[in-house]
């Protein structure tokens, strides 16, 4: 296992930040660690990095209960939120000054700038780049020493969607020909969708799922369904088997408990005779989004206040 | 009788004037811990007496050092500014018999021959007494020399910029 | 190289090859020229014999580099951090104490060009007079552990706060108050308090001993109790930038 963290707690200043944390992950996956804003994402990072220690449960890396930080530090690469640079410094001898840490480059810096696209400006003061160039740096810094673990915080931030791709690329090329563990901290669902194979999620401090994403999407859960409105009564109660999730344009998304499938008949004239009235019926598919969305406190009693 | 009258009158009216006029006689010796071979920098005192020898209390009495420089093609009276910090003695009243002790510091600006005076009057009076002078040479001295610092105090300011200048030009040049 | 060569080696960098860091090397000249063009342009200033130039120039010198001093420490982690650059050395195999040897040899880098760059003022205003050598030498000895202990403090506060301006100015304070005896006059220094903060003062200590050495020639021997509050000052703002530097604020 690269990542063993069980039960994991933490307070700060008298706070407690984190409560009760899970996170597992071995060679060659690609994990996606999500969450709202504040869930303690971050400071799960902050925490396998080693620069908080945990008041309460258990982490190993590398199979490792106690590690010797350095040596630990020299299999991970991280690209932090927010990407700083010597602005003075060109990013060819940005990188060899950085993979000094480590032991000097496993290859040269031309063949690191090429596999990010920046072949063409190593030599230009890093103070001249780009949101997207810094990116792509930063990412290159994190491979510098080849490490066995990549730690990625919204990696594709202000990537295009060209420059996006090509990072997603060069990601699952590493899980899958190098077995490089990723571990993927972002707020953007598609990326999660197409780079990984884990997803854990966090609320609260506390982890809510842990499991593979096929698993996760094949879990239809409850039937939704999707009415097109061309009317809604005032107040808009609703009968008690239904519940609204969600309101997009003026398509509403509705999570229906049903004793039978033959039910749903009797659904529509419930809510014919309440003085609901649409002219059209969809099966709404769980996406990544939906499972997140219900299982994170972003739920439908926050969105039925949103929308009522 | 007429002319014996005449001559009495003459005779009072010229005492009259003569007991009124104020009589101030004034001393000045250099102090004895003054250095022997003055230099600029260096510190000396000079110290006054001011009598009254007059039969009239003295009202009013002012006192001042005076310096002038008599160096051969420099002759001038000099601004005490820069030498001393007290040049005056004001509103004394000296009686008749008393005399006043005042001593004056001054610290050497500027080397050349010198003579200092102290001068005196009093409310009452339109004359000004003096005293004797006192002549003195102050040295030359070394002391900081403007042909070592200024090529240091310019030259390295000028060398960093030039750095920073050149820096600036490759920076350009580079990213051109 | 090993992560503290390779930290100070950035820190020299920044000094010397960027713009800005070279700016500040010609504001410390400029300053030192300032003073020596004073001298000679400045009638009462003129009449100063040699070591007593030589000593307020001394004086400048560990004053400057006490506020360079100031400033880099308070960047130091701070800095770093809200340019986001402090993260990626947290993360690297690099131990807290060598970062900070690291950043302390950057300082020293600096100080030591301050130190060099001092040489041509002091013989331009000293030359020819007293106890020169003498200067040079007790510059070097009393002014590193001052210029470093302000600068241990600085980033002390820097790694504790995580914010430039507020360790900054807590740092400049400090100084400031240091520097206090020398400012006000002779009659307060002379007073029970003056005495008692001249007593304990680092600041004081350097300058005091170096109007004993350059001045009234004075023997090193006595200068060894000012030597021992120096150091000590040193001891103790290095064990305050330890202990803090453990746990920088990096968010």
């Amino acid at each position: 296992m690269l990542i063993d963290a069980n039960n994991l707690a933490l307070t700060l200043s008298g706070q407690s930040i984190l409560a009760d944390v899970n996170l597992h992950m071995k060679k060659g996956d690609v994990y996606g660690l999500l969450g709202p804003n504040g869930a303690g994402k971050s400071t799960t990072i902050a925490l396998l990095l080693g620069l908080y220690q945990a008041d309460r449960g258990e982490l190993q890396l590398f199979n490792q209960q106690s590690p010797d930080l350095a040596a630990i530090r020299r299999r991970i690469g991280v690209m932090p939120e927010f990407a700083g640079f010597y602005e003075w410094m060109n990013a060819r001898d940005y990188l060899i000054w950085y993979a000094g840490f480590y032991g000097g480059m496993q290859t040269t810096p031309d063949t690191l700038l090429q596999r990010v696209g920046l072949s063409t400006v190593g030599n230009k003061p890093i103070k001249q780049f780009s949101r997207g160039m810094t990116q792509r740096l930063a990412l290159e810094r994190a491979l510098v020493h080849g490490p066995e673990l990549l730690i990625l915080d919204e990696p594709t931030n202000g990537l295009d969607p060209r420059g996006r791709r090509e990072i997603h690329d060069l990601l699952i090329d590493l899980a899958e020909q190098e077995h490089v563990g990723i571990l993927l901290c972002t707020h953007l669902l598609d990326d999660v969708e197409r780079l990984c194979s884990r997803i854990g999620i966090i609320d609260g401090g506390r982890s809510v799922f842990e499991d593979s994403l096929e698993d996760l999407l094949q879990d239809t859960g409850k039937p939704r369904y999707r009415l097109h409105m061309t009317s809604v009564p005032e107040g808009h109660p609703l009968p008690p088997e239904i519940r609204l999730i969600n309101k997009e344009g003026s398509w509403w998304n509705f999570e229906i408990d049903l004793p039978t499938a033959m039910d749903i008949g009797r659904v529509w004239i419930n809510l014919l005779e309440h003085g609901w009235s649409f002219d059209e019926v969809g099966v709404k598919k769980n996406t990544l989004e939906d499972h997140y969305l219900s299982l994170t406190g972003v739920s439908a009693a926050t969105l039925r206040e949103k929308v009522a | 009788m007429k002319t014996t009258k005449l001559l009495l009158v003459t005779i009072l009216l010229l005492s009259s004037g003569l007991a009124t006029a104020a009589s101030i006689q004034l001393q000045v010796q250099p102090e004895s811990a003054n250095p022997s071979h003055p230099t600029m920098g260096d510190w000396m005192h000079f110290n006054s007496v001011i009598s009254n020898t007059g039969s009239k209390p003295i009202e009013g009495l002012v006192a001042w050092i005076s310096l002038v420089e008599v160096t051969p093609g420099k002759e001038q009276p000099m601004d005490l500014e820069d030498w001393s910090a007290h040049k005056a003695v004001t509103g004394t009243t000296l009686k008749p018999g008393e005399a006043l002790k005042t001593q004056w510091p001054m610290r050497l600006i500027q080397s050349g021959d010198y003579r200092i005076v102290i001068s005196a009057t009093d409310r009452n009076n339109s004359t000004v007494f003096t005293s004797p002078t006192l002549q003195f040479h102050v040295s030359q001295k070394p002391v900081v020399e403007s042909t070592r610092i200024l090529p240091v105090a310019i030259g390295i300011p000028l060398l960093i910029a030039g750095l920073l200048g050149v820096r600036k030009y490759r920076g350009h040049h580079k990213t051109s | 190289m090993n992560p503290v060569t390779l930290i100070a080696q950035k820190e020299r960098s920044a000094l010397l090859q960027n713009q800005r860091g070279l700016v500040w090397l010609l504001a410390y000249a400029g300053i030192l020229s300032a003073f020596a063009l004073l001298l000679i342009s400045n009638r009462e200033l003129s009449l100063l014999d040699n070591a007593q130039v030589v000593y307020m120039m001394a004086g400048t010198v560990t004053a400057a580099g006490a506020l360079i001093a100031v400033i880099m420490g308070a960047d130091a982690y701070a800095g770093e951090r809200e340019r986001g650059t402090l993260v990626p050395l947290l993360t690297a195999p690099v131990s807290t104490g060598e970062l900070l040897m690291g950043k302390a040899l950057g300082l020293v880098s600096a100080w030591g060009i301050m130190y060099l760059l001092a040489f041509p003022y002091l013989w331009s205003v000293g030359a020819g007079g007293q106890n020169l050598g003498q200067a040079i030498f007790y510059l070097g000895l009393f002014g590193t552990p001052v210029v470093l202990g302000f600068g241990y403090l600085a980033m002390a506060l820097s790694a504790r706060s995580g914010s430039v301006m507020s360790s900054l100015l807590t740092s400049l304070i400090v100084l400031l108050f240091s520097a206090s005896p020398l400012l006000v006059g002779p009659g307060l220094r002379n007073s029970t308090i003056g005495k008692t903060l001249d007593a304990v003062n680092p600041f004081s200590g350097a300058l005091n001993t170096f109007d004993a050495v350059i001045i009234d020639s004075d023997p090193f021997t006595g200068q060894l109790a000012r030597l021992f509050l120096v150091l000590i000052w040193l001891g103790l703002m290095f064990a305050f930038a330890r202990i803090s530097a453990r746990r920088p604020v990096f968010r």
